[in-house]
């Protein structure tokens, strides 16, 4: 099992509530203004559209990798946070 | 197909199915990405479809244009059996004819075919090109050739013949013992 950073754990520790999109895991500042401007203003949001997506890895990734121009690892960092999260808390 | 604009979410979900690609509801933040997706499928599906039903479809057509052919020509031998010609019939036809014919083009044309039909149909020459598919199955049915192939042949021989004056010519016959 990969180690999870910081960010990663803090998240998943609690319930979202009205974090901001830049709380997530692999979404730092650059990542976080894109997917502001696109309307994904806050956490729960992004994990609206994952669930839309169904959970499904590929699919997150993709369209993480399309809409904020998302990396390898900050699209795995991204999933694996709302994942976990999910598992927790849904 | 292309505008997938104008698709209904219940259509781009059935394409979606169609290309068994793994999706969720379309809906206004998915949209986009299903759009993608189906794109490149589309794309992938076009490039891997041309190939196989090109090469087919050139075979039957040459091959229907020769039967059609077939009737006509009572004169020439090899009408009746063209997927059973042996070689050196077939070597032999060449030299005949390559001196008549110039050009790599023309020979790569009636290489395995009548030329009789060629001078009829020189303008719609690929057609009765390579038709004997059986006989050209273990090789490519129409690879181009810069030098006829009499030619190779012709110089195969004579390398042959020149490596076997030199033998013969040698003085000693230690070679031939070590050889044996």
């Amino acid at each position: 099992m990969s180690s999870t950073s910081q960010k990663h754990k803090d998240f998943v520790a609690e319930p979202m509530g009205e974090k901001p999109v830049m709380a997530l895991a692999g979404i730092g500042e650059v990542l976080g203004k894109r997917l502001e401007e696109k309307g994904f203003d806050k956490a729960y949001v992004v994990l609206g559209q994952f669930l839309v997506l169904k959970k499904d890895e590929e699919l997150f990734r993709d369209w993480l990798k399309d809409t904020c121009g998302a990396n390898a690892k900050q699209q795995g960092d991204c999933y694996g946070c709302l994942k976990e999260w999910c598992d927790a808390f849904l | 197909m292309s505008s997938f604009s104008n698709m209904s979410a219940e259509e781009i979900s059935s394409l979606l199915d169609e290309h068994g690609i793994k999706h969720g509801p379309v809906v206004d933040s998915t949209r986009n990405l299903y759009e993608k997706k189906l794109k490149e499928a589309m794309a992938k599906r076009k490039q891997a479809k041309p190939s196989p039903d090109k090469t087919f479809y050139r075979e039957e057509e040459e091959e229907v244009t020769y039967v059609y052919r077939t009737p006509t020509k009572s004169e020439n031998f090899m009408e009746s059996r063209p997927y059973m010609r042996s070689k050196p019939e077939w070597t032999a036809e060449e030299l005949e004819h390559s001196a008549s014919y110039s050009g790599y083009s023309r020979s790569s044309e009636y290489r395995g075919r009548d030329y009789d039909e060629l001078s009829h149909k020189m303008p719609v020459g690929a057609k009765t090109a390579p038709i004997r598919s059986g006989q050209d199955a273990p090789k490519a049915p129409k690879s181009p050739r810069l030098i006829p192939l009499w030619v190779q042949f012709l110089c195969f021989l004579a390398v042959a013949v020149f490596l076997y004056f030199v033998f013969s010519s040698m003085e000693s016959s230690e070679p031939l013992k070590v050889i044996e």
